[in-house]
């Protein structure tokens, strides 16, 4: 099973999935708490617009998957927190119409079906260096911001008014988690896929809060499962030939079916 | 901003506010000193809500101008002297991941600033508020596990938490048992007397806090203010401000 380690592609593949698998709890965690989850979900529909449109062109799928998710994540926020939308509404909108879009490129263009395949469930097979790099740099990025402004968001999470009143920039701060979480969303789709990284996303600080502790340890506990699922799943997809995001999810699922069970209440 | 001492925690003058088109409130003009307990009272759907978050800055008034310590509102940045609990602070979600002392520990944030962790100063200040508010037993417990009663208190704990010069509650009994009710009318009294922070404290119940308040603001879309609380407090009084029909109850402490 360790030779598998031997195999650039699987060097690659975990360290991208490690670097998932951090990025999508830390970040999973504020969206689950405000009752956000589908905006996980929405903004990787959006992305694989870019995507589509990307292959269309002939430009890099995964910037204008960045492009595409950074601009929905923006609307979305403007949406809900300027004109008070209900933001499980505005969420439906941008993903039944996201997804139509993406459909009617993919139908229009008809040629490109096998690699939008690996988009939509993901492939280890397409992690190349250079994507690694892109995800090194905005994934740090993304980790300082956030550990950064982690009190800050975590009190917008719990009572965002208190949060505004006591002189916390919570429009600016909001504006920029959605940012985040959209170019993580974005840089997962090799990996995850599109249809997929949601759960990365929510299940990871979902099993994690079924423990009954403080947010801080919560956080924690939430990467640590997403990084052994991100293992386990890895592992699974090299040995019986699975699609990694399916083989991540479904490793999530039964570690969340576990939790469960241990944490009856 | 410099800081400057000013008798005046509020000062409003003609405020005004609209929602879509609707007059929310007007006729706005009254101030707030240094060590005051005011009650904000009206019936439901008066804007004594909505004179509150105009107050905090959370809605913005269509006219008029707010002082905020001698400050106008719009450059004022202190928010850390005002405490704030809000309406139904003790519903809450019950599952959410936070322990006691992170729920008071965040009143702490705004005054930290970004990329610092807590100082001995911080560690302090929660304690004290913790104590003062009598939850330091409840330090690792879960916020979602506590009763209503124990739940606004931790809420108060946290608004003191940043040591405010002024404390706005509004109407924090909803869910709360009769018992930690008056516990925690006598909390606010302490507060006021024995420690100066001014209050402003939002209630339909202004009878229980009679004998604390030095001034009232009726508020029914327009602001009247009264510095006679003992005057307002009538039943006649208070029946002729709800306006007919209102049931008023009238009961002595």
């Amino acid at each position: 099973m360790l030779e598998m380690f031997s195999y650039p592609f699987m060097q690659n593949a975990f360290i991208a999935g490690i670097m998932i698998a951090i990025l999508s709890s830390l970040s999973g965690s504020f969206i689950v708490l405000r009752r956000y989850s589908l905006l996980s979900e929405t903004l990787a529909h959006v992305s694989l617009v870019g995507v589509a449109v990307g292959l269309l062109c002939g430009m890099s799928p995964l910037w204008m998957a960045v492009v595409a998710s950074l601009v929905a994540s923006w609307l979305i926020e403007y949406l809900r927190s300027v004109h008070g939308m209900y933001s499980d509404s505005v969420l439906a909108l941008f993903l039944s119409g996201s997804l139509a879009l993406a459909i009617v490129i993919v139908s229009l263009a008809g040629s490109f079906n096998a690699s939008l395949f690996s988009y939509l469930f993901g492939s280890i097979l397409s992690v190349s260096n250079e994507d690694l790099w892109v995800m090194g740099v905005a994934g740090s990025l993304s980790v300082a911001l956030l550990l950064a402004f982690f009190k800050e968001l975590y009190f917008i999470a719990f009572d965002e008014d208190v949060a505004r009143a006591g002189g916390i920039r919570v429009t600016l701060l909001n504006f920029m988690l959605v940012s985040i979480i959209a170019v993580i969303i974005a840089l997962s789709i090799r990996v995850v896929g599109t249809l997929l990284i949601g759960a990365l996303m929510v299940i990871p600080p979902v099993a994690a809060i079924r423990f009954g502790i403080g947010f801080y340890h919560t956080t924690l506990l939430s990467m640590g499962i997403a990084l052994v699922s991100v293992v386990i799943g890895l592992s699974a997809s090299y040995l019986f030939s699975l699609p990694s995001g399916a083989a991540i999810v479904l490793s999530l699922l039964v570690i969340f079916i576990i939790v469960l069970v241990i944490n009856r209440r | 901003m410099p800081l400057k001492f000013s008798p005046s925690l509020f000062e409003v003058n003609n405020l005004r506010f609209e929602r879509r088109g609707n007059l929310v409130l007007k006729n706005g003009t009254f101030q707030i000193l240094r060590g005051e307990y005011c009650a904000i009272i009206g019936p439901n759907g008066g804007g004594k809500t909505t004179l509150v978050r105009l107050l905090l800055g959370l809605e913005k008034a269509t006219s008029g101008e707010i002082k905020l310590f001698g400050y106008d509102q719009k450059r004022f940045r202190d928010w850390s002297r005002i405490g704030y609990v809000p309406q139904r602070s003790a519903l809450i979600d019950e599952s959410f991941p936070a322990t006691v002392r992170e729920v008071v520990a965040m009143g702490r944030y705004a005054k930290r600033g970004i990329l610092s962790f807590e100082s001995d100063d911080d560690k302090a200040a929660i304690d004290e508020a913790m104590d003062l508010m009598g939850v330091s037993d409840l330090s690792d417990r879960l916020i979602g596990n506590l009763s209503g009663g124990q739940r606004q208190r931790v809420m108060i704990a946290r608004a003191l938490a940043s040591n405010p010069d002024v404390l706005i509650v509004d109407e924090p009994n909803t869910g709360v048992d009769v018992e930690s009710q008056h516990c925690f009318y006598g909390l606010l009294r302490t507060l006021n007397k024995t420690k100066k922070l001014s209050i402003l404290f939002v209630t339909h119940d202004i009878g229980v806090i009679a004998e604390d308040i030095t001034r009232v603001l009726f508020v029914n879309q327009s602001i009247l203010v009264s510095q006679n609380p003992a005057e307002i407090v009538t039943c006649n009084e208070m029946s002729r401000l709800y306006g007919n029909p209102s049931h008023v109850i009238c009961h002595n402490h």
